[in-house]
């Protein structure tokens, strides 16, 4: 028999894997939204809000880092992708003023159920030290300190009638090697389910007054510029109240997401 | 018509190529020195520096794995440090301040000298052996190679550009997206290609060439019988900061400049009190070339230098413990140290070709 019959014969079988292959739908990743607010009010960039120390403030800029999402399973253990030191994959850079920025997919996950979600607030150091980076960490966003190399993890400009500074500038700046925060976000009242009919979509609310409140609310009065490590420390703590769950969708994978 | 005009041609070729042999060789009979150094320094200008290890060092802190020097690559980088369209207003390049004749550093300049006439914060230091060391800049603010560069090119005393702007800049450019195309495979411009061909330029400074080097890899008539006994007397007072063979231990320490340091120093870094005046040790490596010295470039000599040490420590909490008291160094061993001190300098790399400006004629 001729070697190109022969082949013919294995045919059928290229064509059964190939339909097999194609109907393994890919499983859809767990999407989080971050709506930005403060308390029960959205945050509008430009517009005057009370602070929890009750001064004025108008946020010109509010951005910061999420990274190194890993998801906590039902029996306990963690779901991480591999690090890759030359990959922006898992680094987020949230801008408030950005929509585009407000929502992203966590990396693929296996199908099951996950009880909650591990960011760090802020870029590790690891990846602080790792050189010229691209995507969410290209130096050229901005967030970025020349003057003491390292990212800035948060962020947040604005102008409070209670600053003494010029123009009543409000500038914090919290980055630096020491300042990152890791931050547990519990998926309730129920799990997330990862499968391939669904996708899972995370909203978060992240709460500028919960981040300035506290029990000593920040008082733009008294520290209206943060622009090194050594004086964002103190507020680096903060960070972890930043950001909460608001609520889990479950919809059907490839429906039209309602927000 | 043909058989007549194949044997012509040939005839001219035989010509031709004895005219042009004629011209070769003629010319180096005439001016064979010259003409031998020009047709070497040609083809030295041809290649690019591979990144090796000097025999006895230590292995480098840049990892070039993730940045394989290439031809394109390092003459990108090499390009853009003598670019002065780096600025904000296009008149200052890194080589403005870190000129190859005094080792990359900026030749009697105490403080650095940027965009606008303004002066800089701090002295210029040489550049050489980068990849080797953990940290950049006096103050350590720089902890990647890679990364350096973004600091002078944001300080607004320096080059006051910004990064979006410059990579818009460059992507408007008539030359350089084809020259980012040849080191990186396609025209796309952003920073970490950026970073990264400037880092194929500054992590290749290797300087390992200097009659210190020779001598330390066996050849004793390298030095003098004097530069050998101020070898020794650097050995007893200065190598516990300035290690061999790098000529730094790349710690950051208070060599009693001042009671009360006008600079912060490492301390805007680390945010440590007790930080506040230390500088990087410098290496000392091409002393001989980089004048002024000291962060602030207040010392013209290296005899001032050395009498600072012998007479001038002034006392702070901040003063390296070692420091205390001053150095005991005597008028002879002070002679013997600064004839080994000049035996440092690396008369080779600061002629290396492949370093120089790739637009300057020559």
């Amino acid at each position: 028999m001729p070697a190109f019959s022969r082949s013919l014969l294995l045919l059928p079988l290229i064509v059964v894997l190939a339909a097999c292959r194609q109907a393994t739908p890919s499983l859809p990743a767990i999407q989080v939204e971050i709506s930005h607010v403060v308390g029960a009010a959205p945050l509008v960039i430009g517009v005057a809000l009370t602070t929890p120390a009750g001064e004025t403030l108008s946020v010109k800029r509010l951005q910061y880092y999420l990274s190194n999402p890993r998801l906590l399973r039902a029996d306990g253990s963690w779901q991480a992708p591999p690090q890759d030191l030359q990959s922006p994959d898992g680094y987020y850079l949230i801008d408030a003023a950005k929509p585009e920025t407000t929502h992203f997919l966590l990396p693929a996950a296996p199908a099951g159920e996950y009880s909650g979600v591990e960011f760090t607030i802020g870029v590790d150091e690891v990846r602080n030290g790792s050189g010229a980076q691209t995507g969410a960490l290209d130096p050229a966003h901005g967030m970025f300190w020349t003057w003491a190399t390292g990212y800035i993890h948060f962020k947040l400009e604005g102008r409070s009638p209670a600053s003494p500074e010029a123009d009543h500038a409000v500038t914090l700046h919290l980055g630096g090697n020491g300042l990152q925060r890791t931050v547990f976000l519990p998926f309730a009242p129920k799990p997330v389910r990862v499968s391939t009919d669904i996708q899972p979509t995370v909203h978060l609310h992240a709460d500028l007054a919960a981040f300035l409140g506290g029990a000593a609310p920040l008082k733009f009065a008294e520290q209206p510029l943060v622009m090194q490590a050594k004086d964002g420390l103190p507020l680096a703590d903060r960070l972890g109240s930043l950001l909460s769950v608001d609520h889990i969708h479950h919809e059907p994978a490839g429906a039209p997401h309602r927000p | 018509m043909k058989s007549r005009l194949v044997p012509r041609r040939s005839a001219g070729r035989v010509v031709l190529l004895a005219a042009l042999l004629l011209a070769v060789f003629g010319g180096l009979a005439l001016n064979a020195r010259g003409g031998v150094e020009r047709l070497v320094d040609y083809l030295a200008l041809q290649r690019t520096p591979s990144f090796s290890v000097p025999a006895g060092w230590p292995q480098p802190v840049y990892d070039f794995s993730n940045n394989p020097i290439t031809d394109a690559g390092f003459a990108l980088g090499r390009q853009l440090f003598y670019d002065p369209k780096l600025s904000r207003d296009g008149t200052i390049a890194c080589a403005s301040c870190h000129q190859q004749f005094a080792a990359f550093a900026h030749y009697d300049h105490p403080v650095s000298h940027g965009i606008g006439n303004q002066n800089g914060k701090r002295n210029a230091p040489g550049l050489f052996n980068l990849a080797w060391q953990p940290q950049l800049m006096w103050d350590g603010s720089a902890h990647h190679l890679e990364l350096q560069p973004l600091g002078p090119l944001a300080n607004p005393v320096e080059m006051d550009q910004n990064l979006p702007d410059l990579l818009t800049r460059l992507r408007a450019d008539a030359e350089y997206p084809a020259r980012f195309a040849a080191a990186f495979g396609t025209p796309e411009i952003d920073s970490q290609r950026l970073l990264r061909a400037l880092a194929q330029f500054t992590g290749t400074l290797v300087s390992a060439n200097s009659r210190y080097d020779r001598y330390r890899a066996g050849d004793t008539d390298a030095l003098s019988v004097t530069e050998q006994t101020g070898l020794a007397s650097f050995r007893a007072h200065c190598a516990s900061c300035h290690t061999e063979p790098l000529l730094s231990d790349f710690s950051y320490r208070s060599n009693g400049l001042d009671a009360e340091p006008k600079d912060p120093g490492r301390s805007t870094i680390t945010g440590r009190d007790e930080d506040r005046g230390r500088f990087r040790v410098p290496s000392l490596r091409n002393l001989g070339l980089t004048p002024p010295y000291m962060h602030d470039g207040r010392f013209d000599t290296l005899e001032q230098v050395v009498e600072h040490y012998r007479s001038g420590v002034v006392d702070s909490a901040a003063l390296d413990p070692v420091l205390r008291g001053g150095v005991r160094i005597d008028d002879g061993e002070r002679d013997a140290l600064l004839a080994f001190l000049r035996t440092l300098d690396d008369p080779a790399f600061v002629h290396d070709i492949r370093y120089a400006d790739p637009g300057a004629r020559r």
